[in-house]
């Protein structure tokens, strides 16, 4: 299935694989099935990471979130919005398994109404419907005739993964020649692999139209009759049955041509019937805004071909785009679960300019030597083979992209080699922090700033819930709010750094967004971050508890009060230690549980300590005790 | 002494009528180091004046002390506790003193109202002025002593009022009680500076 159920984090935030990264974050996002609604997911945020696209709901972020793995996503396309019809990004799903070509063309054979395309045909087969945006013809494989330079078409029906050297070939459409089998078998690899990435408008060939009228070809018979012949008729039936009559109207001036015409009898602008320019239709088709809504949601077992449409109710669109068609390119996802960097067989490929021979040679000496000259040999292996990795990635971008992940490796084992003796604890937070997000990972419109806020919000959220960083149990389950933010402007590590004023906004909003932190501001003013199920009651049970322990263990000096009665008084410091707090945060803490009640001061030469409240029988242990 | 808690080692006499008293017992709550410091939060706060107030009260009866010059009570076992090295400050004291007086438990010698600040003297009411004056006419009542002149030295120091609260009372205290006596007709007060006397009806 198309859409998958995805596991959202403490902050209602997409659980990331390993190695994904947050891309963009845009919110008012709707999601389309071909051309319906889908109910329960019309509002919420959609993020965009290397390796998925996320929808989570606002209303119901638990049940209704899914995610498309752009690995399965075989084309994408925009549409600008008209009207009150808002931007959309169609995203149409690869078939199901089978060598791409071949299962196009039995698509295509069965269904003239291309169910593999994003048009919404599919479910209304009216012919005034024409697709939303140019569909990809059969083929779009070319092969460059090797003497004539003449390019032509790859046969529909011929597949790489099947082809051999009896396979038949067309011969070049222009000289007649026959192409060798591997310049051919090469073309449709080509093509195979660079599909999702082409836009589809100038691949296009004129390959569907010219057949009509140069029936007699030798390529014809060798294509298979129905998917070779019958979308063209199919489209131009419809068109005609469009238009009322055996004529086509020319785009351009309107002329009633007759169908089997190329080009316009009148402005010569040239005819093509499968091709009605989108632009043209698009208003008629989007004028009707509030789309029908689906029934029911696919089932997860159905085999659904059906499109995805993203809505974009607030903008962002086009930056949505941009960066999908960013890693669209770089298919980070084929780097998931690659073997790890630095292997000296990496060394071997041939581009490397290394021969395998080199390598084996390498491998030989490790064996040989030992000692410290094993070790100085191992040493400058390493160095050598980073000198590469860094060289060759740095040639050019595409190769940087293709070695992304190596080079990452590096920088951090560089990292670790420096960093050795700088502060642990903001190296480790920092390694956790990759998917965060920044302002200019959001879409734009006119809330764009809130959508910030409540980003940083979430990602706050789960910074400070994290078990592995344990950023709150280690500051005793309560931290303020400026050490915080240091904390987290310092896992930053210098880059896109929070704002004070934007930091306390997010973490105001904890709340609103029924996140598992809350905000909490002592009487003095001084702001706190603590999970939202400690209370003040909680906090008070504690220290008592703590208070009333004290009269049962003997004090290492001599007291001259009655300590089996009254206890002892405690500093700030003294809870501070017990409980891991800072000590502002003890403070504020203890005076909190005095402005209850529970608590009361004594101002002596040791400072200030805080005793159970002996002077306020309502509130005393020993009325408590009288009472049991 | 029949107590379990610790109690100071020595409690000196404040006023030579204690003698016939025995050792004031202090209650749990002067024991508790928080007791002496002035406490912020309001519900606790006014808890604490309230023990406080029972404190000085059921001292000032116990010693015998009518007028309590707040200077020198600092230094006695009433806001010093020794044993524990805690101690009131007069700031905090005379804010005791004024809950006291808006409870009717106290006035400041010399200055009626708020007004008092400057006097570090104050009436301890463990009896109001009433209460005395009704303990006064009552004892002439019981005694058959109507009619008949009595000195104030009489009333207060003679041999005969000894088992009486009044006994030993400051002279301007039994002042103000018979001051009520006289308003209700029940007693005239005549003579001289020191040399007065009291009739009582």
């Amino acid at each position: 299935m198309f859409l998958k159920h995805i596991d959202l984090t403490t902050a209602l935030r997409p659980a990331y694989l390993p190695d994904e990264v947050l891309l963009f974050v845009q919110d008012h996002v709707g999601l389309y099935e071909g051309k319906y609604k889908i109910p329960h997911y019309q509002n919420g945020h959609i993020y965009l990471t290397s390796h998925r696209i996320c929808y989570v709901d606002n209303e119901d972020p638990r049940t209704n979130s899914v995610a498309i793995d752009l690995k399965e996503v075989d084309r994408y396309e925009f549409y600008a919005g008209f009207l009150k019809s808002s931007a959309k990004i169609t995203l149409v799903p690869k078939p199901p398994k089978r060598s791409s070509v071949q299962s196009r063309v039995a698509a295509k054979a069965n269904s003239p109404s291309r169910s593999a395309t994003t048009s919404p045909l599919s479910r209304s087969d009216s012919p005034f419907h024409p697709p939303v945006s140019d569909p990809v013809p059969a083929s779009t494989a070319t092969w460059i005739c090797p003497i004539c330079t003449f390019s032509n078409p790859v046969p529909s029906n011929f597949d790489p993964a099947t082809a051999s050297l009896r396979t038949p070939l067309p011969p070049c459409l222009a000289c007649g020649i026959k192409p060798p089998l591997a310049h051919v078998l090469k073309a449709a690899i080509a093509n195979a692999t660079n599909r999702p990435t082409q836009s589809p408008a100038p691949t296009r060939t004129p390959l569907p139209i010219r057949r009509n009228h140069d029936a007699p070809r030798p390529q014809s018979e060798i294509w298979d009759g129905p998917s070779a012949t019958q979308p063209a008729d199919d489209s131009q039936g419809h068109t005609a049955n469009a238009t009322g009559g055996a004529s086509f109207p020319c785009p351009r001036c309107t002329f009633l041509n007759h169908p089997s015409l190329l080009s316009c009898e009148l402005c010569g602008a040239s005819l093509v019937s499968q091709d009605i320019p989108s632009e043209l239709v698009k208003p008629v088709l989007r004028a009707e805004s509030p789309g029908p809504v689906l029934n029911h949601l696919p089932g997860p077992g159905m085999e659904n071909n059906e499109s995805i449409k993203l809505s974009f109710r607030a903008g962002g669109e086009k930056l949505f785009h941009e960066r999908l068609k960013g890693c669209m390119t770089q298919r980070k996802w084929l780097l998931q679960g690659a073997p790890p960097v630095p292997k000296p067989n990496r060394l071997s490929t041939p581009e490397n300019g290394l021969s395998i021979a080199g390598v084996s040679e390498y491998s030989a000496d490790k064996v040989k030597t030992v000692g410290i000259a094993g070790l100085e040999q191992r040493r400058l292996e390493v160095q050598k083979n980073n000198e590469l990795v860094i060289g060759n990635a740095f040639e050019d971008l595409e190769a940087l992209m293709a070695s992304a992940k190596e080079i990452v490796a590096l920088a951090e084992s560089f990292a670790a080699a420096n960093g050795g003796n700088g502060s642990s604890e903001s190296n480790a937070v920092a390694n956790a922090l990759g998917l965060v997000t920044t302002k200019d990972m959001l879409g734009g419109g006119s809330n764009s700033e809130s959508l910030y806020i409540s980003e940083l919000s979430r990602n706050l959220a789960e910074f400070l819930t994290d078990d592995a960083r344990g950023v709150l149990r280690k500051a005793g389950g309560i931290i303020s709010l400026v050490d915080l933010w240091a904390m987290f402007n310092r896992a930053r590590g210098g880059v896109e750094l929070v704002s004070p004023l934007d930091f306390e906004k997010a973490a105001k909003l904890w709340e609103k967004l029924k996140l598992p932190v809350r905000l909490r501001q002592f009487k003095s003013g001084v702001l706190v971050v603590q999970a939202s199920d400690r209370t003040d009651d909680k906090t008070i049970k504690a220290l008592l508890d703590w208070l009333n322990d004290l009269h049962s263990f003997p004090p290492d000096k001599e007291l001259t009060w009655d300590w089996q009665l009254f206890g002892r008084g405690v500093t700030a410091q003294d809870a501070a230690e017990r409980f891991g707090w800072s000590i502002g945060v003890a403070e504020e803490e203890l005076e909190m549980a005095e402005e209850k009640g529970a608590l009361c001061r004594e101002e002596g030469i040791e400072g200030l300590k805080f005793w159970e409240n002996w002077i306020d029988d309502s509130q005393s242990p020993s009325g408590t005790m009288n009472t049991a | 002494m029949s107590t379990n808690l610790p109690l100071p080692t020595s409690v000196p006499p404040a006023d030579p009528a204690t003698s016939t008293i025995p050792t004031f017992k202090f209650p749990r709550d002067y024991h508790f180091p928080p007791f002496f410091t002035r406490q912020p939060t309001l519900q606790t706060h006014h808890a604490q004046l309230q023990k406080w107030s029972s404190l000085i009260l059921s001292y000032c009866r116990s010693h015998r002390i009518f007028k309590l010059s707040l200077i020198d009570a600092l230094d006695t076992d009433l806001f010093w506790n020794k044993r524990i090295g805690k101690r009131m400050s007069l700031a905090d004291v005379k804010e005791v003193v004024e809950y006291m007086r808006k409870e009717d438990r106290a006035e400041w010698v010399g200055g009626k109202g708020a007004g008092g600040e400057g006097g570090n003297e104050v009436w301890v009411w463990w009896r109001t002025p009433e209460e005395w004056a009704t303990a006064v006419y009552e004892w002439v009542d019981e005694t058959a002593q109507k009619n008949t002149v009595l000195t104030l030295y009489e009333l207060t120091q003679s041999e005969a009022t000894l088992s009486k609260e009044f006994h030993g009372m400051d002279s301007d205290l039994l002042q103000k009680a018979l001051n009520i006596l006289v308003k209700r007709g029940k007693a005239q007060v005549f003579g001289q500076e020191d040399q007065q006397g009291v009739k009582f009806f």
